[in-house]
């Protein structure tokens, strides 16, 4: 997948949306502070900063969207409204702020929090665009996630069989060379850049074993290859739809921590 | 969830009716009137091989032996008592044509407040019985009568409940037993389509789209004039290029429709019940632009050249249709010539199987993050239990999980001993009633495709074994916003199509 495409919004009329309410935005703040000095405790700066807190709180609903996807007609509305939502959120935010750096401690953390909530969210979008590309491109396996481990050890179970009554060299090799990797998954984020990484390397040595045996052996070798091919897919496979669900960990609890910081924001602002 | 006791006293029923299914032996069959238009010397060996598949049963009065909806791969024929059928009102059936949706994501269903007529797609497949001149009435069959032979051969839903006045002994002739016999014998040939002509030729005509504006006594002459033919699985039926001399019209089966393109043959459709073909060439007198292939056993009425030009010259809006058909088919043909990928996903179809599904799940892998929310959101439309798995063949950067395909003929309803498994009449949805369905499995072997799934409920049997009941997809048919699998999907990666929509085929997987 080019790069291009994964930055190509799904829903382009969402993302100029997007993009129009941000640049409306900022345009208020630049006519409003032009106008007045602005604060983000009165006026427009607070308008802002309200809608940027209820923005947060609607995004924190996302999990509702099932079993329905009420009020949106489908979980892919529910999406693309968070994602664009969240972005323009922060915009909101931002002109709250008045564009300035914040005084305090718990500004800071806002900042920083709401920032980083909305890059992770980002990552994800992108990750969640470039890895399934990958994976149907890439792969001639599909497996799920929660299988891939009792799959490697069918493989492996499979290739012990084939392995019954091999020639002496094969043999070796096998318990050697192979086996080993074949008994577990093995993760790796190498395969978020190159689904197939490291697989002609790793089917080299079989290439050259299959030289060294006799032509009865030699299909016995390029099953083997193929078992290990097999294997090596999986663990693509386990890897990526691994980081598919472990983003989320970058993702949800800032989530939360934001929403309790922005509550104390909010109460602060009240009683103070 | 029914009770226990309901459950058991439907098994038990169900069991007994085995026990009443006795192999039929060779010397009692060898005597029947069924046999005797087959010649003398081959008698004993078509007899041999047609006895696997025919049982005696014998029934006492008031027993039911086959119900008006429901789907059966078998013909019964009555060899002593009598049996009555009983034909429901055409007043109770569905006014309009039923129509084979492409999407599937609102059906022509009250139970959905969104349909619309615009989310039809294809031509009007009409899913109805044959009831055929009888309808409302009640009949009699004696001894030497045969009935559900239209059903089992045409796998249309069976147009009539019949049931034993007596005590009645009946042959139940499963569907091999019924193709062996007609395709050995040509008396029995002739007997059974002289039956289908005279019973249920007229409305099977009627009810399809092409011919519902045909008044009612040209109907009567089609019927008359028409011919019934039946095609093995690969049988040409038309090859390209030979001069056209009728007009066909599919009564079961499917029909490859395929072009010549160097020393290859390139599909361009395929026709199911209720679809024709023909109008290419005699509208202009030309040679077929097509061959068309028996995909499976195939059942067709042919309408001669002159008959066809009759109906175009009384009906000039028949004409305007048929030619409306033929420039899209040409077109079609024009566009598999020049882009034969896309032949390629109506032959893959027809490799798979696909083309038996009205509405087939599909996911796309190069989107679909595997986040399983099509796989719960089903499991919230339906109690927590998923009706599929997100595993299957994959096709290209498609996903064909195990999820029901609504298919055509939905083999999986033939024999379900208490019709547990139903397809209203008009509708799409093939569903399973977990009240009566007593968990024997017959669907979950029959469906070729293993996508109907037997699962362990809370309730217990009688012998204290955990009560598995049969479940598939049924579209969420009571769920107003169509299938959760689809509408839940957060990347729109989840689609369900009919490969008839060859556009929307075309387009979602180039």
């Amino acid at each position: 997948m080019r790069a291009g495409q994964v930055l190509r919004p799904k829903r382009p009329r969402s993302f100029q949306i997007t993009l129009t309410l941000s640049t409306v935005a900022v345009l208020v703040f630049l006519v409003g502070s032009s106008l007045r000095p602005w604060s983000p405790k009165r006026g427009l700066g607070l308008a802002f900063g309200v809608l940027a807190a209820l923005l947060f709180v609607v995004e924190m609903l996302y999990p509702a969207r099932r079993p329905r996807a009420r009020p949106f007609r489908s979980a892919m509305g529910w999406l693309q409204f968070h994602v664009h939502a969240g972005a323009f959120a922060l915009v909101a935010a931002l002109v709250h702020t008045g564009f300035r750096l914040p005084s305090g401690r718990l500004g800071w953390w806002l900042l920083a929090l709401s920032s980083w909530t909305v890059a992770t969210g980002l990552l994800g979008v992108w990750l969640q665009k470039w890895i399934p590309a990958s994976l149907a491109e890439g792969l001639r396996v599909e497996a799920i996630y929660e299988r891939i481990p009792s799959l490697v050890d069918e493989l492996r179970a499979e290739a012990d069989r084939l392995m019954q009554g091999a020639g002496d060299v094969l043999e070796r090799f096998y318990r050697s060379e192979v086996r080993a990797p074949l008994a577990a998954v093995n993760r790796s984020w190498a395969f978020l850049l190159d689904v197939r990484g490291g697989r002609e390397r790793a089917l080299e040595p079989f290439r050259r074993v299959a030289q060294f045996v006799d032509a009865g052996e030699r299909q016995r070798v390029l099953d083997l290859m193929s078992i290990y091919t097999e294997k090596m897919e999986l663990d693509a496979h386990y890897s990526l739809q691994g980081i598919l669900r472990g983003w989320l960990v970058l993702h949800v609890p800032a989530a939360g921590l934001l929403m309790g910081l922005l509550a104390v924001h909010v109460f602060s602002w009240f009683w103070y | 969830m029914a009770s226990a006791t309901q459950r058991a006293e439907l098994l038990e029923r169900h069991a007994r009716r085995l026990r009443l299914m006795v192999p039929a032996e060779a010397a009692d069959l060898r005597e029947l009137p069924l046999f005797s238009g087959i010649p003398e010397k081959a008698r004993d060996k078509v007899v041999e091989k047609v006895r696997r598949y025919v049982h005696k049963v014998e029934l006492t009065a008031g027993e039911t032996i086959l119900r008006e909806g429901d789907y059966s791969d078998s013909a019964f024929y009555v060899v002593a008592g009598s049996v009555e059928v009983v034909l429901a009102s055409q007043a109770g059936r569905p006014d309009t044509l039923a129509r084979v949706r492409g999407g599937a994501h609102v059906p022509p269903s009250p139970a959905r407040p969104g349909a619309k007529a615009d989310n039809l797609i294809g031509r009007g497949a009409s899913l109805l019985g044959v009831a055929g001149d009888l309808a409302g009435e009640r009949k009699q069959l004696g001894a030497g009568e045969i009935f559900g032979e239209m059903s089992a051969l045409s796998r249309y839903p069976v147009s009539a409940t019949v049931r034993a006045e007596g005590v009645v002994s009946l042959l139940q002739i499963r569907l091999p037993g019924l193709r062996l016999l007609t395709a050995t014998s040509k008396e029995f040939k002739k007997f059974l389509d002289s039956r289908y002509r005279e019973r249920s030729l007229a409305l099977h005509l009627g009810s399809v789209e092409l011919f519902s504006k045909l008044e009612a006594s040209v109907i009567e002459r089609l019927k008359q004039r028409a011919e019934l033919v039946s095609f093995e699985p690969g049988q040409i039926v038309e090859q390209e290029g030979e001069q056209a001399s009728a007009f066909y019209l599919v009564r079961g089966g499917f029909v490859k429709v395929s072009v010549a393109a160097g020393s290859s043959d390139l599909a361009v459709t395929y026709l199911r019940k209720g679809d024709y073909a023909g109008e290419s060439a005699l509208l202009v007198d030309q040679a077929w632009p097509f061959t068309l292939q028996a995909l499976d056993h195939a059942e067709l009425v042919k309408i001669g050249k002159a008959e066809f030009r009759e109906l175009t010259a009384r009906y000039p809006g028949l004409e305007d249709e048929l030619w409306r058909e033929a420039v899209a088919r040409l077109k079609a043909r024009a566009v598999a010539l020049e882009n034969p990928t896309q032949s390629e996903y109506v032959q893959m179809a027809m490799e798979t199987g696909l083309i038996h599904g009205d509405s087939v799940l599909l996911i796309d892998l190069s989107t679909c993050t595997r986040c399983d929310d099509c796989v719960r959101g089903c499991a919230d439309a339906h109690a927590g239990v998923p009706r599929f798995v997100r595993e299957g063949q994959k096709y290209r950067n498609w996903l064909i999980p195990t999820a029901c395909y609504q298919c055509t003929d939905p083999v999986c309803m033939m024999e379900c001993p208490t019709g547990a498994i139903t397809r209203a009449i008009g509708t799409l949805e093939v569903t399973i009633n977990e009240k009566t369905c007593i968990g024997c499995g017959n669907c979950a072997e029959r469906c070729p495709w293993g996508n109907i799934v037997m699962i362990e409920t809370q309730e217990r049997r009688s012998d204290g074994k955990l009560v598995e009941l049969a479940t598939k997809c049924d579209l969420c048919l009571t769920r107003p916003q169509g299938p959760a699998c689809v509408q839940m999907c957060p990347h729109g990666s989840s689609v369900r199509i009919s490969f008839k929509d060859l556009d929307r085929v075309t387009q979602l997987l180039r």
